[in-house]
């Protein structure tokens, strides 16, 4: 065997070691559903505070999971939902709903890279992705915040639009649960989500806060869960179009 | 250049007064050039600023003409994998109550995805804080304005800020202010930004959008992407670039550019012959110079040159002057010209600044040069022809040769049978222009033989009333037709156009009033928006079908005007119940059937249009109209033409139910309304009120209120012909005082002898001021006549090139009486002046002039 051709088959199980690892991490901390109440806060460059509060309900997961996302403060903007089906073979769809306009939008494909409303997350931060949509190359074995760390590079199929040119995640070793992602647009660093406060609810290694920086414009968000819970009934018609229109 | 600095300076300088007087007909011909053009122009520039300023990154827009489209086709413009970005857009002006007086542009967009097409820096240079997205998106009545709009208002951020909705006047909180930059720069940053969701409800567009903005993939182009959309949304949805829509805007003003064309060369034309007359007077003045010169070796070529050149410096002057007066007009009226054009075809632009394009300065540079050189030229030759021998012999030039006037007469003569066979053969736009001129020409070319005639007709009238004066003012004018041929023909020119205007005005008024006895007839109207042209506001159907339902209602008629384009441009479609405007409204027919066009258009079965509309697009009755509508193209026949002046640029009517089936679009500009008998106005304004609450914004107009609306626009717009003639009233009294200022000079030698011989002072002014008067009469008769020629072509060039109007002729009889005072008044002002100098100087210097 020539040393190129070495070379080659090395590679191919390296970056299938990488895509076993994140599958691994989503059979892990797979749930048939979630629900949450989360706190967002804002920071803007200047150390400003904005903060709102939210409920989140998931049923499935990973490329075929469903949620609604209604937020229950400030008043302003209580009643605000937003629903998402995501899809194994395709971007998600999205739709917002607002009550006082008594009317829902769809969130265009092309809108997904602009900003979550303010917060530092896009709309595209907030798909669960199916393992199949990126390519995934491990490109080490690090260590962060004293954690033994898988690092891997996912890069997005063509078939996948998405605003990122790649992004490395950080996986520890010893849980499989990704605790910080880098996402690269072209080749410029502008985002870093690092997962704060990881602890095991209901078995499951969940993470309890984390915090996204904008690296360009120098502003971050902290999203606090609470009241997690995993595995509940949850019917299946809440995640429509109608049940959002009827605030459920 | 030597012989301009030794000879022609000194002449200048000596007669400063005429020089001036000469080139003052060039400065006002550029004047009102440059003026009606560069106010126009920064209109239009205003209108395409604001268009490029809101683009931002878009590279194209898809409309449906202004009907708009239902929100499906976004998600449908959206899923093509060429478009990088498509946002959906509604745009509309809406009355602020601020303490700044103007209107605001709203710029409706789904803010979720429209920051990748337009910038907005936020005052406080991040989005995140100082106005939060989410609040924006989830509070209908959010709001963002622009830094320069909230300084003038001392609005701050989350203020309130009351706009005049669909739903009455509502209360805006302000989240958000823009900083300067060329977005806010836009409708002189009186721009404000919205949610598209929450305009839908605020300006009543059910769930339709205006248009859909986008910008293709990286590396395509944006021509092949627009033509790829086109197929796939059909014909009846345009897909092109931002800057086409300052084209429709254009092509809408168009008639306005032509009326400033026609009023500008209408005076550079007289201004002509006001430098041809000083020109040839003073070619003969200076005989003996020209003669001198000639003796010491100048050749003819020389001669004329030196005159030309005189000509061509003169005309530079004044255009230069011209262009600098032109655009301080243009500042005065630029804002009122917006207004104008604004209300007359609802498009929203704000002129405040005025551009000056050096294309157009250049341009009426040139003019000003040409309209010298070409006036001048006449002069110029015979001067050049001068026989030195002769030219220093005194006292032989004033004579109008016999062999002159045949020739003129003759080729006048000619030009009225090439007149007379353009008309019965003038189907064609070449051949009927060349009439019109030749009509123009033929009747110069007849002045000094008529004015003469005149001159000689009049003296026995002056003799018998003022037996010295008049008999010597008479006397002067017959020996010397060459020195006033120029003034009366400059001012029968005048007097001409004035009658065409005051014609083609009185027979529009009487034409308009009578189609509003006509077509608007109904006892009130119900309009969503204050200013009728305007169609930012829109009732919703429900609305008018509550109204029609009220007691006391006898008959409503829901009525929704759209401009859509046909044949490439923007043509007004005013849809309504043809059945039961047919039971109250017979516009005259022009031609068809009457009961049938109506029926079979009330069946859906084809439209029927304005004569304007069927003369500016050359299409008649019978033919097939092809419209591309949002469902595919409608072809529908032209059922008739009658006479109806919804618009400028012609209407096609359009029964309500066929334009609902195909534009999907039910919602109505004006609810019109019968009255059963014995209900008052009063009494169903505060119905209408009990029923509507505050739940719509409406406006109630009375039949009385309507007919004032469309006639102070008329109004307004006819305010540019009475700047036509006041411009003409000007040129012509400069004309006579040029006449008489070179009169006198011209008879100095004559007036001193009379003077010397015991002539009073009272006397020779007396003659003067007859002279004149004289001048004045024998212009205002010619004008007179040839103003009966000139309203014919006045009125067949607006049915062919103008508005299409075709109007019945009538001679303005009233306005030839007014301006018998206003000329003879203007005339006998104009030889003060020159008649105080006639009596003033020096007796000696006059005996010894020549």
């Amino acid at each position: 065997m020539s040393k190129w051709l070495w070379l080659l088959v090395a590679g191919t199980l390296w970056a299938q070691d990488a895509r076993q690892i994140v599958e691994e991490s989503q059979k892990r901390h797979r749930s048939r559903s979630q629900q949450y109440e989360g706190v967002l806060e804002v920071y803007d460059a200047k150390g400003g505070k904005n903060e709102k509060r939210w409920q989140f309900a998931r049923i499935g997961s990973y490329g075929e999971s469903k949620s609604v996302l209604r937020f229950l403060a400030p008043p302003l903007v209580k009643g605000v939902a937003l629903l998402i089906h995501n899809h194994p073979d395709r971007a998600s769809d999205q739709w917002m709903w607002t009550p006082e306009l008594n009317r829902d939008r769809r969130i265009a494909l092309q809108d997904r890279s602009t900003r979550f409303f303010g917060t530092d997350f896009s709309f595209e931060d907030l798909e669960e992705r199916d393992v199949d949509q990126s390519d995934y190359k491990l490109l080490g074995e690090v260590a962060l915040n004293g954690q033994a760390c898988y690092q891997i590079e996912a890069t997005p199929k063509k078939t996948r639009a998405s605003q990122y040119a790649k992004t490395v995640i950080w996986v520890r070793k010893d849980i499989l649960l990704p605790v910080q992602f880098e996402m690269y647009v072209k080749t410029e660093l502008t985002k870093r989500m690092v997962h704060r406060k990881v602890e095991q609810v209901q078995g499951v290694w969940s993470t309890l806060e984390l915090e996204m920086n904008d690296l360009r414009k120098k502003t971050r968000t902290v999203m606090k869960t609470e009241k997690l819970k995993y595995d509940m009934t949850l019917p299946e018609e809440r995640f429509t179009l109608q049940a959002l229109r009827r605030g459920e | 250049m030597i012989l301009l600095k030794l000879i022609s300076w000194q002449y200048v300088r000596k007669h400063l007064l005429r020089s001036l007087l000469t080139i003052a007909g060039i400065v006002l011909g550029v004047a009102v050039f440059v003026g009606m053009h560069t106010a126009n122009q920064s209109v239009l520039t205003a209108f395409t600023q604001t268009v490029d300023r809101i683009a931002g990154a878009t590279q194209l827009q898809i409309t449906a003409g202004e009907a708009g489209f239902e929100e499906e086709v976004l998600e449908r413009v959206q899923n093509v994998p060429e478009v990088r970005v498509a946002v959906p857009v509604i745009e509309a002006v809406a009355t602020p109550e601020t303490r700044s007086k103007g209107n605001l542009l709203i710029l409706a967009v789904d803010m979720t995805g429209d920051r990748s097409l337009r910038e907005y820096a936020l005052e406080d240079g991040d989005d995140s804080f100082i106005e939060d997205p989410l609040v924006f998106l989830a509070q209908p009545d959010s709001i963002m304005i622009t830094q320069e709009f909230a300084a003038e208002n001392g609005i701050k951020s989350n203020d309130a800020l009351t706009l005049n909705s669909m739903d009455g006047p509502k209360k805006f909180v302000v989240r958000g202010i823009m900083k300067s930059s060329g977005l806010t720069s836009a409708f002189g940053g009186n721009l404000a930004i919205m949610d598209v969701y929450a305009a839908q409800k605020v300006f009543g567009r059910g769930r339709r959008f205006d248009r859909i903005d986008l910008a293709v993939q990286e590396g395509l182009r944006p021509e092949e992407v627009g033509k790829k959309l086109e197929q796939i949304l059909g014909a009846g949805y345009q897909v092109e670039s931002p800057s086409s829509r300052g084209k429709q805007f254009e092509s809408l003003s168009s008639v306005y550019g032509m009326l400033a064309n026609i009023t500008s060369l209408f005076a550079l034309f007289i201004g002509m012959f006001i430098i041809y007359n000083s020109f040839a007077i003073a070619v003969t003045q200076r005989r003996s110079e020209i003669g001198i010169l000639r003796a010491l070796g100048a050749t003819r070529g020389q001669i004329q040159v030196l005159f030309l050149m005189e000509s061509a410096v003169g005309g530079l002057i004044g255009a230069g002057l011209g262009a600098g007066l032109g655009v301080l007009i243009a500042r005065g009226m630029a804002g009122s010209l917006g207004n104008l054009l604004g209300e007359i075809y609802g498009v929203a632009q704000k002129a405040e600044e005025v551009s000056s394009d050096p294309q157009l300065l250049a341009g009426a540079m040139v003019l000003g040069l040409i309209t010298s050189l070409v006036a001048a030229w006449i002069p110029a030759r015979n001067a050049a022809r001068v026989d030195p021998v002769q030219a220093l012999q005194k006292g032989k030039f004033q004579l109008l040769t016999a062999g002159e006037n045949r020739t003129r007469r003759g080729l006048a003569f000619l030009f009225l049978v090439l007149v007379g066979l353009s008309l019965v053969y003038g189907e064609g736009r070449l051949i009927f222009y060349a009439g019109y001129f030749l009509s123009i020409f033929a009747g110069v070319l007849m002045v000094p033989t008529l004015g003469l005639w005149l001159a000689k007709g009049l003296r026995p009238l002056l003799k018998a009333i003022w037996p010295v004066e008049g008999a010597l003012a008479a006397d002067s004018l017959i020996q010397s037709p060459r020195r006033t041929s120029g003034a009366v023909a400059a001012l029968a020119l005048s007097v001409s156009l004035i009658i065409a205007l005051g014609g083609m005005t009185q027979a529009a008024y009487a034409s308009i009033e009578e189609w509003l006895r006509i077509a608007l007839n109904p006892d009130m109207y119900l309009s969503p928006s204050q200013n009728l042209t305007d169609r930012s506001f829109r009732f919703p159907a429900a609305f008018a079908e509550e109204v029609a339902k009220l007691p006391g209602v006898r008959r409503t008629q829901f009525v929704r005007t759209v401009r859509l384009p046909v044949d490439g441009e923007p043509v007004m479609f005013v849809s309504l119940e043809v059945a039961s405007i047919r039971k109250e409204v017979r516009l005259p027919v022009v031609s068809g059937d009457g009961d049938k066009m109506y029926a079979e258009a009330a069946a859906g079965r084809g439209v029927i249009v304005s004569d304007n509309f069927a003369l500016q697009h050359k299409r008649k009755a019978g033919e097939i109209l092809t419209v591309n509508t949002p469902e595919g193209p409608l072809d529908m026949p032209i059922l008739g033409t009658v006479v109806d002046y919804s618009d400028q640029k012609g209407s096609i009517l359009i029964d309500r139910a066929v334009y609902e089936k195909y534009w999907k679009d039910d919602s109505v500009n004006v609810v019109r309304i019968y009255l059963d008998e014995g209900v008052t106005v009063a009494q169903m304004r505060d119905r209408v009120a009990a029923q509507m609450g505050d739940r719509y914004r409406y406006f109630v107009f009375t039949n009385e209120d309507l007919r004032s609306y469309i006639l102070k626009i008329t109004d307004q717009w006819f305010g540019l012909t009475y700047i036509q003639i006041a411009v003409a009233v000007l040129v012509s009294i400069l004309g006579i005082v040029n006449t008489l200022t070179v009169s006198i000079t011209d008879r100095r030698r004559e007036l001193g002898v009379l003077q010397a011989v015991g002539g009073l002072r009272m006397q020779i002014r007396g003659t003067i001021w007859l002279e004149a008067l004289t001048i004045g009469a024998i212009g205002l008769v010619l004008g007179w006549v040839f103003g009966a020629v000139a309203l014919y072509y006045a009125l067949e060039t607006s049915a062919r090139d103008l508005s299409g109007m075709r109007l019945e002729y009538s001679y303005p009889f009233r306005m030839a009486l007014v301006l018998i005072p206003v000329i003879l008044g203007s005339s006998f002002l104009s030889s003060l002046g020159p008649a105080e100098t006639a009596v003033r100087g020096s007796l000696v210097e006059a005996l010894e002039y020549e």
